[in-house]
């Protein structure tokens, strides 16, 4: 139908299907669909090295906040105190397996994966390095976002600690404290993260690489090679 | 030079979507890849995204019938998650059972209004919204309504951002029930409700990843 037009130069809208023309953005701008709103392309100031930063902080954060006991309730001398490790073991012995699963999943696995992912994928792209394993791991990430609900955990903590003001006197333990800051890192390497550009850095890297490899083939596994050149085809 | 750019929005001579013009989107990488000539008007034509090597759909594959049965399903678990008792508490050795709708209840006549709306929003208000705004989005497909698409879009891009807020009275259950044990003075524990709200928490949440808003557009 309308052959003349470049894959490379256009922007296709996710959520509307809409075509639009790729234009040059400056970070700090959006573009927007303005047929449905969606946000298409949003760039950052020194976006990789800044996740970078933020999920080594994260990371840094993550034993602390969940093994370290959160908050100890006092009731007429008795005190009781636990860590967010322990809320879903708690649940999974009490008969609960599924839900304490959830909990495991949501509140404690994925946000360690995610920070996980994000380290290597940031510095892979850092590095000049991206490989195709890289670009899984970037997939993976996308979706497991939304199912990592660290945010949630903490509004959550903050319902428990107003239903039991009352009956109890809370202190506030190390955990607490290390869980509002793995919460921000969180949040903030998910603000400071410019998808777009972290797409385009892994497939030039990638596609350089390929070439590289195809050009200078000595030195390279031929199966390995080959491999990559099976996936490329349609 | 960076005043005045917050939003830059585009202007095209015409609505052409990528279908029309014989492109498909990567949604992992949000790359555009043309469809191959033989595979034009096709609808169920499958590539492997070159950039990222997902497998890319002109759109998602069964999404509207997925998207159907996962509400059906949040439908069906909401009834046992709101009327079979969701926490158990132990005080001095006489055990009450509570449903979500009675721990709201309890903080609304405490007083705490505030926390009250946040659990009433979070447990009954998001599920409920969530439901029925995906039905009616799924119903104005089937009957081809062309108006308001754009707010069903909005509508839709807010189901999903909502989503995950549900799972709070499970993560508010899971640290009572290890916080609020004194021995045999008091404890808390999870009951079967607890269960049926994450599925509808999950269903809904799949539901939405299950539908492709281009749908919409295209009714």
């Amino acid at each position: 139908m309308i052959q003349e037009i470049d894959p490379d130069k256009i922007i296709l809208c996710p959520d509307c299907d809409l075509l639009l023309e790729k234009v040059p953005v400056e970070s700090g701008c959006r573009l927007v669909c303005p047929r449905c709103g969606c946000v298409l392309v949003s760039p950052k100031e020194n976006s990789v090295e800044k996740t970078m930063a933020l999920t080594v902080a994260g990371l840094l954060m993550y034993i602390p906040a969940n093994f370290l006991p959160l908050l100890t309730f006092d009731a007429a001398g008795l005190k009781s105190t636990g860590s967010i490790w322990e809320s879903w073991l708690s649940l999974a012995d009490s008969g609960f397996v599924f839900t304490g699963v959830m909990v495991l999943l949501t509140s404690i696995l994925i946000p360690l994966v995610k920070l996980l992912i994000l380290l290597a994928v940031t510095i892979a792209i850092h590095l000049g390095r991206s490989t195709r394993a890289t670009a899984l791991l970037f997939r993976w990430y996308h979706h497991l976002d939304e199912w990592g609900m660290l945010e949630v955990y903490m509004i959550g903590i903050l319902v428990t600690i107003i239903k039991m003001l009352h009956m109890a006197h809370v202190e506030y333990d190390t955990g607490f404290f290390c869980f509002i800051g793995l919460l921000s890192a969180t949040l903030c390497s998910s603000a400071a993260m410019d998808v777009n550009l972290f797409w385009e850095e892994i497939g030039r890297q990638i596609s350089e690489r390929e070439r590289l490899d195809s050009e200078y083939p000595c030195g390279q596994a031929p199966g390995l090679a080959g491999g990559r050149e099976g996936e490329k085809a349609l | 030079m960076r005043t005045g750019c917050d939003e830059v929005a585009l202007h095209a001579s015409r609505a052409l979507t990528g279908k029309e013009a014989g492109f498909m989107l990567c949604h992992d990488c949000h790359c555009v890849i043309p469809i191959p000539d033989g595979m034009r008007g096709d609808e169920h034509v499958e590539a492997v995204c070159p950039r990222c090597g997902a497998l890319v759909h002109l759109r998602y594959p069964d999404s509207l019938t997925y998207t159907w049965a996962l509400v059906i399903t949040a439908m069906i678990l909401s009834f046992p998650a709101n009327i079979l008792p969701i926490m158990k508490v132990d005080y001095l050795g006489s055990a009450e059972a509570s449903t979500i709708m009675d721990g709201i209840i309890y903080f609304f006549k405490e007083g705490s209004y505030g926390i009250g709306a946040v659990i009433l929003t979070a447990s009954i208000l998001v599920p409920l919204f969530k439901i029925v705004g995906i039905i009616l989005i799924l119903l104005s497909i089937h009957f081809r309504w062309k108006s308001w698409l754009r707010h069903k879009t909005i509508m839709f891009r807010f189901i999903e951002f909502i989503g995950r807020w549900s799972m709070l009275d499970i993560f508010v259950i899971a640290l009572l029930t290890v916080l609020v044990d004194f021995g045999f003075f008091s404890t808390i524990q999870a009951a079967p409700a607890a269960t049926y709200f994450c599925g509808v928490v999950i269903s809904t949440m799949l539901a939405a990843n299950m539908f492709d808003t281009r749908f919409i557009w295209e009714a």
